[in-house]
């Protein structure tokens, strides 16, 4: 069993607990979340994530870890998953085939990007997006573990550009008035 | 509790320090071609033999050589394709005796060693560098071949043991359809070109580039058409490549073609080969004297074998004898694969009727036509 492996499983262990987390399931909600981690890992949920999903993202790890240990909202509110799924969507459209380009293979060697991530850091300090630099670092370490090849697949995944869909069409539900 | 406002920034220009050492930053890509030598002008031989049979329905051969000069192959075989119980199988050719297949690689066994659930396995490619025998396989979740996802095993000893297989993270989206059908090709640098492809949405060629230590530094796209796949490639020098694809079009199409004029580092169309192909698996070896041969199916159907030489580094082609042709349609002699080994022989193994995997081992000689 190889350190990505591991990781995915684990990963995804806890990405489901902060599912549960999102559930309307009152005061026990913290309890109930993080005791669906150990049983998303023994009866299989989390192998089949895993199988699903591929490996998940360190922001979609740091998120879920935020989502059950934190009483502040996650940092994904409405304008970070605005500006996730307009660079995701039209990502995976191309490295899908649509197009004769393929960003994903520039995460190979990913020198250019970490060059470009620097001014995006010093933007993220200047507004005081501190959670944000803080993810964006910890995914470039885990970049530097070895346990990805790929520099994007540390960014992003598809569950957590699912999950930052989630959070607009909410944001978006609670603006429509109520008619009743 | 606050974080002083410099402790962010530093942490974020620790880690992309850190993130640029792991980076990999690799030399232009070149091939590695073995020398060319005469060919020994042996009198013509031609012989087939089936290979032991593992399960009721066997398809997708591979070979390589072994250090000790034995043949190895590798199919996948089970109650039929795309079953539970599909399992990559293993045989070695030593003295002119297939020995007993052995599963390499299961579902369940693929399972436990990613963490990931496994719905089936499939298409397994062998290939020998020095003592290490790479045994690439794909994997499916959910859906059919196009969710495929690419493992990676290992074996020291000749293919009795295996390393736990390793999924290789080859796609940005639920990390599938990345499939393989060839084998790599050896880089300058000790690292490998693995022919592979995409089926999801696009069906086109894709070059996967590893380091000598085996991790994936590049992807390129082979062709920009969207009906082409399972790529298999020959180097003609350092520099220039050419590859054959299977058309994904609606029969009767023609073999599709790229090339490469830097490494692998890009591949562009090419016209396609005035040779047909019915929608079905292609191989092509570049022979030890520098002649180009392919092996795959007549227009319409998979009901005939056919082998097609180039003396010209693919520029022109001309028949050479059939292996099989049958006048039934719904016959299946398919997915070919080739090997030369270091004694000059050429091996085919592939698909016939789905029944089992079939070895043909013949010379030069009675390519070009001169009697047994």
């Amino acid at each position: 069993m190889s350190a990505t492996a591991l990781y995915g499983f684990v990963a995804h262990g806890i990405v489901f607990g902060a599912f549960i987390m999102l559930l309307p399931l009152g005061d026990r909600r913290r309890m109930l979340a993080f005791a669906a981690i150990p049983v998303a890992l023994a009866t299989g949920i989390a192998s089949f994530m895993h199988g699903f999903a591929g490996t998940p993202s360190l922001t979609l790890l740091a998120l879920a870890v935020w989502q059950l240990i934190s009483i502040k909202p996650a940092p994904l509110t409405c304008r970070p998953a605005l500006i996730l799924l307009a660079f995701a969507i039209p990502f995976y459209a191309m490295a899908l085939g649509l197009g004769p380009l393929d960003p994903y293979a520039s995460g190979y060697q990913p020198l250019p990007l970490l060059a470009a991530s620097l001014p995006l850091a010093a933007l993220l300090w200047w507004r005081r997006l501190d959670n944000w630099l803080l993810i964006l670092a910890l995914a470039l370490a885990g970049y530097a573990s070895g346990i990805f090849a790929n520099l994007f697949d540390v960014l992003f995944d598809p569950l957590l550009v699912l999950v930052a869909l989630t959070v607009v069409i909410r944001h978006h539900a609670r603006r429509v008035p109520n008619d009743g | 509790m606050t974080l002083p406002r410099w402790l962010p920034p530093l942490l974020f220009l620790l880690a992309v320090a850190a993130a640029a050492w792991r980076a990999p930053a690799p030399a232009i890509p070149e091939f590695s071609l073995p020398p060319s030598a005469a060919t020994n002008r042996t009198p013509a031989s031609f012989a087939t033999a089936m290979l032991p049979t593992a399960a009721a329905s066997a398809h997708a051969a591979t070979l390589a050589e072994l250090p000790d000069g034995r043949l190895a192959a590798a199919w996948f075989a089970g109650t039929r394709e795309g079953a539970a119980d599909v399992a990559v199988w293993f045989a070695t050719l030593d003295a002119g005796v297939w020995s007993t297949p052995q599963a390499i690689a299961t579902r369940e066994g693929t399972a436990e060693a990613t963490l990931a659930y496994v719905r089936k396995i499939g298409n397994p490619v062998l290939y020998a560098e020095g003592d290490r025998l790479h045994l690439w396989f794909v994997s499916v979740a959910i859906g059919g071949w196009a969710g495929s996802a690419l493992n990676h095993s290992v074996s020291g000893d000749g293919g009795r043991k295996w390393t736990p297989p390793f999924r290789l993270q080859t796609s940005p989206f639920l990390n599938i359809s990345t499939l393989i059908r060839a084998p790599p090709l050896p880089l300058a640098d000790g690292g490998l070109g693995l022919p592979a492809y995409h089926e999801f949405i696009a069906k086109q060629g894709e070059w996967l580039r590893f380091s000598a230590d085996g991790r994936i530094i590049d992807k390129v796209r082979m062709a920009h058409g969207r009906r082409t796949l399972q790529p298999s490639v020959a180097a003609l020098d350092g520099r220039h490549a050419l590859a054959i694809l299977r058309d994904g079009g609606p029969a009767p199409g023609r073999i599709r073609a790229a090339k490469s004029d830097d490494g692998g580092r890009q591949w562009t169309e090419t016209d396609a080969l005035p040779l047909p192909n019915p929608n079905a698996s292609v191989a092509m070896l570049r022979l030890r004297g520098g002649r180009l041969l392919i092996a795959g199916n007549g227009a319409s159907n998979r009901n005939e074998l056919l082998l097609w030489i180039s003396d010209d580094a693919g520029k022109t082609w001309r028949p050479a004898p059939t292996v099989e042709s049958v006048a039934d349609a719904s016959a299946e002699f398919s997915y070919p694969a080739l090997l030369q080994t270091r004694d000059g022989q050429i091996h085919l193994a592939y698909t016939w009727r789905r029944q089992g995997i079939k070895h043909a081992v013949f010379n030069e000689a009675w390519l070009d036509g001169e009697e047994q």
